[in-house]
């Protein structure tokens, strides 16, 4: 069982890493959420007993970790916001770049340092914002 | 009395996030609560002062079983510097236009975050809270929503998950070691792990907070974050959420993990000494004032890991004062950098200062007493190339923040535009005047620092 757990748990992280190397950010943010489930496997997995479920009144014999368990709640909470944050950001990324590819995004990075080949951009922008008519 | 300041950021944080932050009324509500946070985190550092650290466990469960709160001179230390540059930060963005309306909700739960971060004695607890400022961070990164911001929220929030994966893998180890996730007990029974393991763990844990710190072969997401958002943003990350990285490798490495941190102490100087002369000369090349700072700040965290690794009272509080001088200074340039005006150029050569360790400016100190560590270590060879390296870097920060000084005031710009809002020249000011009190009066600092080094190395005079 330990072994099985243990693989299953190598398998998905290293799918997950393979995803993370990915040019296509949807596939980076898959691999993102791959990790982070092999994770909570991970966390499962490390409870220090194992046995009948710990609900008062107690059954005789061992009883499973519930801290694990508390742990492990927490941590997919953590996930899954994690994960629709990612996923409404690469939306917004993808609406302005129209591309999700890496290479292209590094591409549109390069195009804008060169457009604003003034001394410092973000002083004018920050003028702009600052003294402009929007002053409350 | 510790739950105080954390419920207050909570309640604010909610109330805000209801709220149009884009208006005055909301911001100053988030103001307000900062300040009464800071304050109540001060009145914890009296009584810490007074009657040494104290603790209390949340819901009335018996210690052992229930959450503990840990109230003591490091966290203590760290919970007010944080809170403070979130202040400074906020009122920075809030004397100019607020343009998204979560902005203030955000700042909120980062100090939230951090606050729990910093008084927290449970690991697993360490890593909610942890997680509650690092998304409350990954948003706060794409504040301003162009282009640039997008990238470097997106950047930001992959690398950083990876890291916070690796955290948490280190703690569920941890756990699964030694059968608690109390920190104290975890250090104790650290020895029935098995050296093998432990080290494992310990190698995770430091690999995560080196993603956060940005120290060098982890530091690639940091440029182009830093110069990507926008400036109030870059002084949060800088300023208070990396503060994340050096308190963890403190409180993990030297607090939970000290054998196993004076294993790696070989590997944690290669490391820093990599950093510091990459930051600095990467800085040297580059122009743009903000990626100056960036790649300086990649430096200036090589000098705590050095500090880390020499170790002892003297080391650690060495490790905590760098922390502190760079809090300060971070958040000073990048504030001060784009903003036009009367005599702007002293804030940005008091922040340049403190960088490079020159006298009137705090950073001296931290500089002094890193070499003051040094001193203490074994060989004199080693003492030697020490040292020598600490001058080198303070060469190489001088060289580049002159020349980022240069290019910003001496030359004529083409287009000077109006001057900047008078509140944020309000708030730099009052930035480079606390650093340059810090530096000509420094023993509370000083007093902070030792007081926060004492907790992780017991006993031993400086």
């Amino acid at each position: 069982m330990t072994l099985f757990t243990s693989l299953i748990v190598a398998v998905l992280f290293g799918a997950g890493c393979f995803l993370l190397m990915k040019r296509d950010l949807l596939r980076v943010v898959a691999g993102t959420i791959l990790v982070s489930n092999a994770l909570n496997l991970f966390i499962i997995s490390a409870g220090l007993s194992r046995g009948a479920v710990p609900i008062l009144p107690f059954p005789d014999g061992e009883l499973a970790d519930p801290l694990v368990q508390a742990m492990v709640l927490t941590a997919i909470v953590i996930t899954f916001g994690v994960a629709a944050l990612l996923l409404s950001l690469v939306y917004r990324v993808y609406t302005s770049h129209l591309s999700l590819d890496l290479e292209d995004l590094a591409a549109a990075e390069e195009r804008e340092a060169e457009d604003d080949d003034r001394p410092d951009p973000q002083a004018d922008e920050d003028e702009l914002w600052t003294t402009g008519e929007d002053e409350r | 009395m510790i739950v105080l300041p954390l419920a207050l950021l909570w309640i604010g944080a909610l109330v805000t996030a209801c709220l149009d932050g884009r208006k005055r009324s909301t911001q100053a509500i988030a103001l307000a609560v900062l300040l009464a946070a800071f304050w109540r985190v001060i009145e914890l550092a009296r009584a810490v002062v007074r009657s040494g650290p104290f603790e209390t466990t949340a819901g009335g469960w018996p210690p052992g079983i229930g959450i503990t709160l840990r109230a003591d001179a490091l966290g203590v230390t760290y919970a007010a510097l944080s809170l403070g540059v979130l202040f400074a930060a906020l009122a920075y963005e809030s004397a100019g236009r607020v343009r998204s309306r979560s902005f203030p909700a955000l700042v909120l739960a980062i100090g939230l975050g951090l606050t729990g971060v910093f008084l927290t004695a449970d690991a697993f607890n360490f890593y909610v809270f942890f997680e509650i400022s690092m998304i409350a961070a990954y948003v706060l990164t794409s504040y301003g929503e162009r282009t640039r911001q997008l990238r470097s929220a997106t950047i930001f929030s992959l690398v950083n998950l990876v890291g916070s994966a690796f955290f948490l893998f280190g703690i569920v180890a941890l756990y699964h070691a030694t059968g608690t996730l109390d920190m104290v007990e975890i250090a104790g029974r650290l020895d029935l792990a098995g050296q093998n393991s432990s080290a494992l763990i310990g190698t995770m844990i430091f690999v995560a907070f080196s993603i956060k710190l940005g120290i060098f072969p982890f530091h690639p997401w940091l440029p182009p974050v830093y110069t990507g958002t926008r400036v109030a943003v870059a002084a949060i990350l800088s300023g208070a959420l990396a503060n994340i990285g050096s308190y963890g490798l403190l409180r993990f490495g030297a607090g939970m993990m000290p054998k196993q941190l004076e294993l790696a102490s070989p590997v944690l100087v290669v490391l820093g000494v990599a950093s510091i002369l990459y930051g600095g000369i990467l800085a040297i090349s580059r122009h743009e004032p903000a990626e100056v700072i960036a790649y300086s700040s990649i430096g200036q965290v090589g000098y705590v890991l050095v500090a880390v690794a020499i170790g002892g009272p003297a080391g650690f509080s060495a490790a905590i004062l760098m922390a502190i001088v760079n809090a300060l200074a971070k958040p000073l340039l990048f504030m001060s950098a784009p903003l036009r005006g009367w005599a702007l150029g002293i804030p940005f050569a008091v922040g340049a200062f403190s960088v490079a360790g020159i006298p009137p400016a705090a950073g001296f100190w931290g500089k002094a007493s890193l070499i003051d560590a040094a001193l203490t270590t074994g060989s004199s060879i080693e003492r030697v190339s020490l040292i020598v390296l600490i001058l080198v870097g303070s060469g190489l920060s001088v060289f580049y923040m002159f020349q980022a000084y240069q290019r910003e005031y001496w030359e004529p710009h083409e287009q000077e535009g109006r001057p900047s809002a008078r509140g944020r020249l309000a708030v730099v000011a009052g930035l480079a005047v606390l650093v340059v009190a810090l530096g000509v009066w420094p023993e509370p600092m000083l007093a902070a620092a030792k007081a926060a080094a004492a907790v992780l190395a017991p006993g031993g005079g400086s």
